[in-house]
């Protein structure tokens, strides 16, 4: 599946222009969810903030076993007089007020490094997955009436400055049902996180992803579930969403154009990305089933042979006549002479 | 193959499949007939080996009882030939042996109580015998024996796995080579002692026999002494008549 056919342009009315682009190289690397999922979960480790339990916690107190002999437990306890505290038990993990077992640390290693050759994998994987509109749709984008996927749109789309045009321009595009999807989704999240500034939880839209620096976030970035993207810093954790192949890209056509010098093509290298080629699949036809059932395969293939099912049971062919007569076809011959012999 | 305005009704993948699977059911057909053809020669064949047979044992009986009356009539005495066939049992279970008995009943393939073999006699197997002599009932097996124990007992050994001995394709599948395809050829070649004797009775796995109905007479005495064990020649038969 190398062809690479012409992707038709849309201008901001949803009408197609005359100009046509072939599809860049990345749209045919490799789709690899589980590099992709792998990778997604290894980067979204790296915007984590420390957290621990602070370090003093449950052993401010000056606490000292009794020993033996008192007829209570050796754990530290309370020293002094005149309170409940006195004599209590502190600083286990078992006392009531004393530290957790294994109180948390700082130094705990929150980021992960991933090499970059694998970070770049994943992203090509992800975007070839955003051409298949199978895979978009199964993300759970609403697509049914979009012209084209991969959907690009003219430059005039990276001028928009007010959110005005930028909604009626995914409504002409037919992308508003997607966005009306994530206005649909808005919930609470379950949870503590509610209490901590992430009160809401809703679902993702569209990506726009842009080849010029321009205004254009600024028109878009207010409409629920959008993001915005520069073509030359492409991010894994917006392009897969939880590792999930297939989001519902919109690309302008200077972005789209420069996918090429990005990624190269499997005879040029990348401009950009220096000593990147992209990645070739293990396999070229990757219909296995296809293969070996072909004709070529099946006439080139020996019969399977059938293993011969040995017999289990023994049955006793001196009291059962018909095996001995299978084993021995002159049986029935004596079986007659003996009767005969008898009945005289 | 199609006009550019209809498709075909039945996609041509499809009507391939079909002609293929004809054909391939035609091929079966004809080979089944084929099989069949020959089934019934070599149904013919057995019978007439069979039949060969029991003629022939017949003739040997005959013989022998008319060179002894012939004797008798003379006033001489007819020594028949030394036997050459020997059913050998082991009669004692696997503790407390003494090694060299032990490696002998090993080597006669008599690893575990009531287990039997056929065993051609000659000096070095009736040393062998001796020497194993307390843990083993031994004799001159009859036709009838014989027969029995390979029809009712008879278990192949293929592929190192122990295989009853349902029809005669394992038997010509593995002794084709020697000319024994049935079971009357197998019997045949034990009781003659013939000269694929060894393979024959190595392609038998030891035959497991029952304790004899009726009970041991006394395992640690000899045969001769009132027991069991030892030689006891004709009355192997009867012995095995029991076990059976």
């Amino acid at each position: 599946m190398t062809a690479r056919p012409l992707v038709t342009v849309y201008n901001e009315k949803n009408e197609a222009t005359a100009s046509q682009i072939k599809l860049p190289a990345v749209f045919r690397a490799p789709i690899r969810p589980d590099l992709v999922s792998f990778i997604h979960d290894q980067i979204s480790k790296n915007k984590r903030q420390a957290r621990a339990v602070s370090t003093e916690a449950g052993k401010q107190s000056s606490a000292e076993s009794w020993g033996t002999g008192r007829a209570v437990a050796r754990i530290p306890r309370v020293r002094g007089g005149g309170t409940h505290r006195s004599g209590q038990a502190a600083c286990g993990n078992m006392c009531r007020g004393g530290h957790m077992f294994a109180p948390l640390k700082v130094w705990r290693r929150w980021h992960r490094r991933v090499n970059v050759a694998q970070k770049r994998y994943a992203i090509t994987s992800a975007i070839a997955a955003s051409g298949v509109p199978s895979l978009v749709q199964a993300r759970g984008h609403v697509v049914d009436n979009v012209a084209e996927i991969p959907f690009v749109v003219s430059d005039k789309v990276e001028g928009f400055r007010k959110t005005k045009e930028a909604v009626s321009f995914l409504r002409r595009s037919h992308l508003w049902a997607d966005v009306e999807k994530v206005y649909n989704s808005k919930r609470y999240r379950a949870g503590v996180g509610k209490m901590r500034n992430r009160r809401y939880k809703q679902k993702l839209g569209p990506l726009i992803i842009y080849g010029q620096d321009s205004a254009i976030a600024r028109a878009f970035r207010n409409i629920p579930g959008v993001d915005v993207l520069n073509v030359e810093r492409l991010n894994l954790l917006k392009v897969a969403p939880g590792g999930h192949l297939g989001r519902l890209i919109i690309w302008t056509e200077s972005a789209f154009k420069k996918l090429d010098a990005i990624y190269g093509t499997p005879s040029t290298p990348s401009e950009l990305k220096k000593g990147f080629v992209l990645p070739t699949a293990k396999m070229a036809n990757p219909d296995f089933s296809r293969i070996i059932r072909s004709e070529e395969v099946v006439n080139a293939v020996r019969r399977a042979r059938k293993v011969k099912s040995t017999p289990k049971v023994h049955h006793n062919p001196l009291k059962k006549f018909k095996l001995m007569a299978a084993l021995n076809p002159y049986a029935t011959v004596l079986r007659d002479a003996a009767h005969k012999k008898q009945k005289v | 193959m199609v006009d550019a305005k209809k498709l075909p009704q039945v996609p041509e993948t499809i009507l391939k499949r079909r002609k293929q699977k004809a054909e391939i059911r035609e091929k079966i057909k004809a080979n089944k007939v084929k099989a069949a053809k020959k089934a019934e020669e070599k149904k013919g064949k057995i019978f007439k080996r069979a039949e060969k047979y029991v003629t022939e044992y017949r003739k040997r009986q005959q013989d022998q009882l008319r060179l002894k009356r012939e004797a008798e009539k003379s006033g001489n005495i007819y020594v028949p030939e030394e036997p050459k066939l020997a059913f050998v049992i082991r009669i004692r279970g696997i503790n407390q042996l003494h090694p060299r008995p032990r490696k002998v009943l090993q080597l006669l393939r008599l690893r575990q109580i009531n287990n039997g073999v056929f065993v051609k006699l000659n000096k070095a197997t009736i040393q062998m015998l001796r020497i194993a002599e307390p843990y083993i009932a031994w004799g001159y097996p009859n036709l009838k024996t014989v027969h029995d124990l390979v029809y009712k007992r008879g278990f192949a050994k293929v592929n190192h796995k122990r295989i009853p001995i349902t029809n005669n394709e394992i038997i010509e599948e593995n002794l084709g080579k020697e000319d024994i395809i049935c079971m009357e050829d197998l019997v045949h070649e034990i009781f003659n002692v013939g000269p694929n004797f060894k393979r024959t009775t190595n392609f038998l796995w030891p035959f497991k026999l029952n304790n004899p109905t009726g009970g041991w007479e006394k395992k640690t005495n000899h045969f001769v002494e009132g027991g069991d064990f030892g030689n006891r020649e004709d009355q192997i038969s009867a012995l095995v008549s029991k076990m059976l």
